[in-house]
């Protein structure tokens, strides 16, 4: 077998008394997008965390197209692309000015109209951060996470708290990557359903169904993935709807 | 595309980001320029009149001394912890943490920034000063320029110390207020040594903030520095920096 794109073996984190990370393994081939699912608290912004190098695992192994995110930290960050769950931007500057500043951070970074058109904010250049409505604060991540261009994008709650308008615009930008191997965190299993090539469901920190999608919903046979997640973790969706590791 | 030292065209832009933020929070202006400036007015005319020694007046080796380290004060133990806590908090900071740069030159730029708002300040202060009520250039320059640089040293060093430990922006400003004060008045930002008791005057004088103010002083006069002005700034310094290195988190 090839090497992944991304591998993730065995690791485990833990925070004082309670366990995030309880033995999680998976791997990613190259240019697939892969769902990461679970509840509130299921794990999943610590596995992302520790695959883009800002937290270490207490034991197992990560890999980044064969590197080690926190060893080789320079490296991996020129090759992976991160949108952060609720991470802001400078509030007073303008999206051309957060673009530029970005931009400087590579080597060869895509062309700031380029990734200001892939999220459709050619409109909003000279507005600042801080006055964006929230679809556009995170379109404007995404056009940074990709701004690298990165092999590997990891996109964690994509499109939480948005309405549909302005999640059927991202879903659009994360469809036209087709070259990227993209890591989607999410607990919206329509946009699961619709972006992911391949989905692991974490439930209290443990992998507790991997496949495609159509593959997890016949197994827990069930007729749509919503309701092979409820029968496979117990958890009804609307807790899923709450901010994960809002602590 | 970009072909210029990988190292510093980043620092450049977040300098340039940094300048911007800095512009557009008007408010956070305020207190460095302005509340040193009217000190200063509300002082100058009476102090400017009275000679001291070698054509300097009390302006020169009293008043200006106190607002140059108000300044200095003000910057970097409450704006930039300030700063430097909101950025944490809502996770620029994280965010700038997954590009390839490296967390220094994102400390780097903001150090830059708020020194040349406290240079600028500085200047302002002592152009007004000087235009206004005649104000002259310390006898001992270099020293003088020593003090400055070294008291710079020491309150980015205590600033770095209250953006360590404050666990929110909240905390930072708080933090950052009761220490400039509490340095301030015991090193006679509130009048001079003679309103205080002497051991309080004393404890005072080796805190940064009197240690600035006296050494500045003695400058002006043509005086020598006190050791304990360079020893007291120093040490700050160091300490300061050591703290803040051990214990700052770049993450909530």
């Amino acid at each position: 077998m090839t090497e992944p794109a991304v591998l993730v073996e065995n690791i485990r984190k833990r925070y004082r008394d309670t366990i995030a990370v309880d033995d999680v393994s998976f791997r990613i081939g190259h240019g697939e997008v892969l769902g990461v699912l679970g509840t509130n608290g299921a794990g999943k912004s610590t596995t992302v965390e520790i695959i883009a190098g800002l937290r270490a695992p207490d034991s197992g192994t990560v890999r980044v197209l064969g590197l080690d995110p926190r060893r080789d930290r320079k490296a991996v960050r020129h090759l992976l692309g991160v949108q952060l769950q609720e991470a802001r931007l400078h509030d007073a500057l303008t999206v051309s000015e957060l673009v530029e500043m970005y931009r400087s951070f590579y080597p060869d970074p895509r062309p700031a109209d380029e990734v200001i058109e892939m999220v459709e904010l050619g409109g909003k250049r000279d507005t600042r951060f801080e006055s964006l409505s929230g679809g556009q604060q995170q379109r404007l991540s995404i056009a940074l996470a990709l701004i690298g261009r990165p092999k590997v994008v990891i996109l964690d709650e994509l499109t939480t708290g948005l309405d549909p308008r302005a999640r059927r615009r991202i879903w659009g930008a994360i469809e036209s990557l087709t070259e990227e191997t993209v890591i989607l965190v999410s607990h919206a299993m329509d946009e699961v359903e619709r972006l992911c090539d391949r989905v692991v469901l974490l439930d209290a920190g443990r992998v507790v169904a991997e496949g495609t999608p159509a593959e997890v919903t016949a197994r827990a046979g069930t007729s749509t993935l919503e309701e092979a997640f409820v029968a496979i973790t117990g958890h009804d969706l609307d807790s899923v709807e709450d901010e994960e590791d809002a602590a | 595309m970009s072909t210029n030292t990988p190292a510093l065209r980043p620092l450049a832009m977040l300098v340039r980001g940094e300048a911007k933020m800095v512009i557009r929070d008007t408010a956070g202006l305020v207190i460095p320029v302005a509340l040193p400036l009217l000190i200063m007015v509300m002082n100058a005319s009476s102090a400017s009149d009275e000679e001291i020694v070698g054509g300097r007046t009390a302006l020169d080796i009293f008043v200006l001394p106190i607002v140059f380290a108000i300044v200095i004060a003000t910057i970097g133990i409450i704006n930039m912890p300030s700063f430097l806590t909101i950025y944490r908090k809502t996770g620029i900071l994280r965010r700038l943490a997954v590009t390839p740069i490296s967390p220094m030159t994102v400390l780097g730029a903001q150090v830059i920034v708020s020194l040349v708002q406290a240079l600028l300040g500085l200047a302002i202060a002592f152009t007004v000063a000087a235009v206004a009520f005649d104000a002259r250039l310390p006898i001992d320059l270099v020293p003088a320029l020593g003090i400055v640089a070294l008291s710079i040293a020491a309150m980015y060093a205590l600033g770095m110390v209250v953006a360590a430990l404050a666990p929110t922006p909240n905390a930072a400003i708080a933090i950052g207020l009761i220490t400039f004060f509490t340095i301030g008045a015991l090193g006679g930002m509130f009048g001079g040594p003679d309103t205080l008791p002497e051991v309080i005057d004393r404890i005072g004088a080796v805190l940064p903030f009197g240690a600035a103010v006296d050494g500045l002083s003695a400058a002006w006069a043509g005086e020598p520095v006190p050791w304990r002005c360079w020893v007291s700034l120093g040490a700050t310094s160091v300490l300061g920096a050591g703290i803040a290195a051990a214990t700052f988190r770049w993450d909530r």
